[in-house]
């Protein structure tokens, strides 16, 4: 798929930084997106130091040596990257963005590298280089679609995620992402969206009774139940912006009337470590597994939400047991099992108009959640239609890799990030767009918002919320005549 | 003349394609021991076995991958391949010579078919030359060694193809036949070295891109106390 390349204006509009020039000199640093103050004397060796540590705790060394080696400069993921195909500048070409790490790589932690580094006495890192790397970085969505089209195999994703890495290791990250993952492991509320306890009850509470009103079946949101079959962990913004979606999943729980709980010590599925810090990845993998414990809980259950999901689903096991790790499961996998069962029915009349589905990169890439949500949709929608490609070579929304978390990006995201999207988006003449990510709902809504695109994105659940039928024995006519059922 | 023939054609050729194979061997070698390592470091020792194996078989034989992106330039690229691949290693010419060190033999191309081979294989490489020059991003991105690479591995193709095909005289001919022997030591030699060293470590690309992203544990920590960090707020 290919689209056409963005114009002048857009240009302009795409790159215009918000930032003063006496930030950018103080910071030295000329990139779009906000960082905070940070130590800018030394960068290029403070830049190895961490390369080094990194190299020497971790298993980057392994792709870094076997690509330096086969990288054949085919050219191919020129075509696949939707950032380059609307800016068509060369520097956007992953395998470029790549060549940025690698050429450091070589040069100064490979012996050839370094031989013929001091020979020439060229090819030292600099501070323009290091620039550079925190620009382009930054541009790419880290959607690893351009992996599934290189011949050698080379992961340009896996080398974003690096390049971010050790750039974080020196000061250099989004500073959106920095403040909500601080506020998430040492601030008081512990989670990104700084929600205080009470205001989660509260909130809970009041979409209980909402969801009364609507549909005159007593409907719960668990907490702190011990011994539950799942503890569940949304994308916390969700519980500010998500409602319906929650309410979906609190349906069909009802529903189905298995056991799953929200944790008050800890409920938040998002996590920017997998964005920008493998060390945060690791503590934040950690709260989750240590609120599953103090629940007792038996498996972890993700929200909609495509990097939460994968997160926890292949980080939780590295860092928190391998084989022993807590079982984790996204919500779809759970709704379609449900569903096969025969304990969730759905209305086919509610949900008549045309629905196409997005697939989230973090989850459809590796093949891991492609056609569950699909079937479920099929078997209530009547008007569903596919977007091309789709799938494990779907097209990202735009703003992957946190990059949607960043506000003042606003503009690139939508004008570069996500064209591509809108094509696809446009091409479908969709009424709703299902989006079950919380990173891509947001990215998805600013784009159709600023390309004009006249549809809903929703989630998953949000639609079979509207069309879930309960049996009649949950139809009681009191929240206190339910809660002397339970008693019973 | 001739005493410079039969060196290249003996103890040189000997020299070029040992370093050759243990190059290959070396860097093969290495690259399994460092994936050796990282797996026992993995806190995660599941790997999509299916999905790699696939994955690695379709890249191997890119039937279903060529039209998909770039078709001309993929389609030049296998035939290149073939000729790279079959010509060399069947040509009766070749046989022959090995037989007696070898004391067996292997079934050989037929004459027409070793003509026709060489020709698409120079046609490619030339198309393989032109559609990188010729492409916006690919030109963008490579370096020197990119385009020598396909002219270096004309050389053999050319000058063989000279002797054994124009009828030229005895001593034209065993000049070509001296740069062709040469030409190919060169390209020995320099195989492990370069980019071509994907020849071997192709077949490991997919399953070492999944290995790399099984993180060992405990990680966080030994950073910190490396970079001096310990304590120190997010
Ligand atoms: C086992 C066998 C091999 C496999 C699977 C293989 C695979 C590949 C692939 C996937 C590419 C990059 C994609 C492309 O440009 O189409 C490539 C490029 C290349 N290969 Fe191989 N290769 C093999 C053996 C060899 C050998 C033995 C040579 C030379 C002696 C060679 C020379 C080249 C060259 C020169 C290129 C770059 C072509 C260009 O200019 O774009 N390959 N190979
Ligand atoms: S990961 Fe996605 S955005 Fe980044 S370079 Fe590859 S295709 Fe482009």
């Amino acid at each position: 798929m290919r689209t056409k390349k963005i114009t002048t204006e857009e240009r302009e509009k795409a790159f215009k930084s918000l930032r003063k020039s006496e930030v950018n000199e103080k910071q030295k640093l000329h990139v779009r997106y906000h960082v905070e103050d940070y130590e800018t004397n030394d960068r290029p060796r403070r830049f190895l130091e961490a390369f080094a540590a990194i190299l020497k705790h971790s298993n980057y060394r392994l792709a870094l040596e076997h690509f330096i080696r086969v990288s054949a400069k085919c050219s191919r993921c020129a075509v696949t990257c939707q950032v380059y195909q609307a800016t068509g500048d060369e520097k956007d070409i992953p395998c470029y963005r790549s060549e940025l790490l690698l050429s450091v790589y070589r040069r100064h932690f490979t012996v050839g590298g370094m031989l013929k580094g001091r020979l020439s006495g060229k090819g030292w890192l600099t501070d323009e280089k290091i620039e550079e790397m925190a620009e382009s970085f930054w541009n790419c969505t880290a959607c690893r679609r351009c992996n599934r089209d290189c011949p050698s195999g080379i992961d340009h994703g896996l080398i974003t995620h690096l390049g971010r890495y050790i750039l974080a290791e020196i000061g250099i990250a989004p500073r959106a992402l920095v403040v909500s993952t601080r506020e998430q492991l040492e601030g008081a509320t512990g989670n990104t969206s700084a929600i205080p306890v009470p205001a989660l009850v509260d909130t809970l509470q009041f979409l209980e009774e909402d969801m009364f009103e609507e549909k005159g079946v007593t409907i719960k949101f668990p907490m702190d139940v011990e011994g539950s079959e799942y503890v569940f962990f949304p994308a916390v913004s969700d519980f500010l912006m998500e409602a319906e979606t929650l309410m979906g999943i609190a349906a069909v729980f009802t529903a189905t009337g298995d056991s799953w709980t929200t944790g008050t010590g800890y409920f938040d599925g998002i996590n920017y470590g997998l964005f920008y810090s493998d060390r945060m990845l690791e503590r934040i993998v950690k709260k989750i597994d240590a609120e599953t414990r103090r629940l007792k809980g038996k498996k972890v259950l993700i929200g909609e939400c495509g990097h939460a999901s994968r997160s926890a689903k292949y980080f939780l096991p590295a860092y928190c047991g391998g084989k022993d790790a807590y079982p984790v499961i996204n919500i779809m996998e759970y709704t379609w099992e449900v569903l096969k069962n025969g304990c969730l029915k759905l209305d086919p009349n509610i949900v008549t108009e045309v629905v196409t589905y997005h697939d989230p990169c973090n989850i459809a890439r590796q093949g891991w959640i492609i056609d569950k949500p699909r079937e479920i949709l099929k078997a209530f929608c009547k008007n569903y239609v596919e977007m091309t490609p789709a799938g494990q070579d779907n097209i990202c929304c735009g703003g992957g890799g946190g990059t949607v978390s960043i506000d003042e990006i606003r503009p690139y995201r939508t004008t570069i990030g996500g064209k591509l999207k809108a094509d696809q988006i446009r091409a479908t003449g969709c009424k709703y767009l299902v989006a079950p990510c919380a990173n891509c709902k947001k990215q998805l809504r600013e784009l159709v918002e600023d390309q004009g695109i006249d549809c809903e994105v929703v989630g998953l659940h949000d639609l079979i919320y509207k069309a879930i039928i309960f049996d009649d024995a949950l139809k009681v006519k009191t929240p206190d005549e339910s809660e002397k059922m339970e008693k019973e | 003349m001739e005493q410079l023939l039969d060196f290249s054609k003996g103890p040189l050729f000997r020299l070029t394609f040992a370093i050759m194979v243990l190059g290959l061997a070396r860097i093969f070698v290495l690259d399994l021991y460092e994936a050796y390592r990282a797996y026992r470091r993995a806190g995660d020792k599941t790997l999509p076995w299916k999905q790699i194996t696939l994955r690695s078989l379709t890249w191997l034989f890119p039937v279903r991958q060529v039209f998909k992106n770039r078709p001309v330039y993929s389609v030049f690229s296998i035939l290149f391949h073939i000729g790279l691949l079959v010509v060399p290693v069947f040509l009766y010419a070749h046989v022959i010579l090995w037989k007696d060190d070898l004391g067996f033999g292997i079934p050989t191309l037929p004459y027409q078919w070793a003509y026709g081979l060489t020709v698409l294989t120079i046609v490619s490489a030339l198309a393989l030359i032109i559609g990188r020059a010729a492409s916006r991003s690919s030109s963008f991105l490579s370096r020197k060694q990119d385009y020598l690479w396909p002219v270096v591995l004309l050389i053999p193709f050319v000058t063989g193809f000279i002797c054994a095909h124009l009828g030229v005289g005895p001593r034209t001919y065993q000049f070509f036949m001296l740069v062709h022997i040469l030409a190919a030591e060169l390209i020995f030699v320099l195989i492990p070295f370069t980019k071509i060293a994907h020849c071997v470590l192709m077949p490991l690309s997919q399953f070492i891109a999944n290995l790399a992203w099984k993180f060992p544990p405990d990680t966080d920590e030994k950073i910190c106390i490396t970079l001096n960090k310990k304590g120190e707020p997010v």
